[in-house]
């Protein structure tokens, strides 16, 4: 995970584009200037970022389905549930699965998961559209790669 | 059962915060009720799931932006409800 640039996803554990879910990691950093405001002296990784971070595993789960063609873009978030604090050092466990694919658009449940707990889950929304310019594919591209993207998804 | 109008009229109700006696089938989603983009998502989300359809929303906004169709022929809801009567239609000859 690195904050600073908004990447939240570490590694695509598992992209299944038949039963539409994808598993990633996300390893929360023991120590961020973040931790120093949210809360000075009780450190908690804000609920925002955690919902980011299910935005961002449900952004790779319809990339795959997509094959790459179109780029989702968040929404709406809905019924997002903090329901137990993260902390700096933690390593979270993505689960998501596509609920709806609409034309155009997409909904998805996803839950954060630590030590095999639920710690937040929430319904999100993306409308998709076609890549707008060539600079955002590369770097979703080379984004890819860094996190273990199953390219033999592509070729299915 | 509900007709297709009062089951979209009150997924729009529901989703938008409107009142249920403002929404005719005269109404125009958009300039009437004040629905926008993001709330019209919600309704083709509820709509889709309600009758087991995929309104092609992409389709019926190319089509608007190219000239080639007006949005009354969409969000005019008497109009958006014979729609998705064809789709349902289309959906159950094909089933």
């Amino acid at each position: 995970m690195q904050l600073e640039y908004f990447q939240l996803v570490d590694r695509i554990l598992d992209l299944n584009t038949e039963a539409k879910t994808i598993t990633v990691e996300a390893q929360v950093p023991k120590a961020n200037t973040i931790f120093e405001g949210h809360f000075p002296g009780y450190p908690l990784m804000p609920g925002v970022l955690l919902i980011e971070s299910m935005a961002q595993s449900s952004g790779w789960l319809l990339l795959g389905l997509m094959k790459f063609e179109r780029m989702p873009f968040l929404a709406a978030v809905k019924e997002a549930k903090m329901r137990g604090f993260v902390s700096p050092g933690e390593l979270l466990n993505i689960e998501v699965k596509l609920v709806h694919e609409g034309s155009g658009y997409a909904v998805t449940d996803a839950r954060v998961k630590v030590g095999g707990k639920l710690r937040c889950n929430a319904t999100m929304m993306f409308s998709h559209i076609p890549f707008p310019n060539p600079d955002l594919r590369g770097h979703m591209d080379a984004m890819a790669k860094r996190i273990g993207f199953p390219q033999q998804v592509l070729l299915q | 059962m509900p007709s297709t109008f009062d089951q979209v009229a009150t997924i729009i109700a529901e989703t938008c915060d409107i009142q249920r006696d403002t929404i005719t089938p005269d109404s125009h989603a958009i300039d009437d009720l004040g629905i926008d983009s993001l709330d019209f998502l919600d309704i083709a989300f509820a709509i889709d799931k309600a009758f087991g359809i995929k309104l092609p929303l992409e389709k019926w906004t190319q089509e608007v932006n190219d000239g080639k169709a007006t949005t009354e022929q969409y969000f005019v809801l008497k109009n958006l409800c014979a729609r998705i009567d064809e789709l349902v239609a289309a959906k159950t000859a094909g089933a």
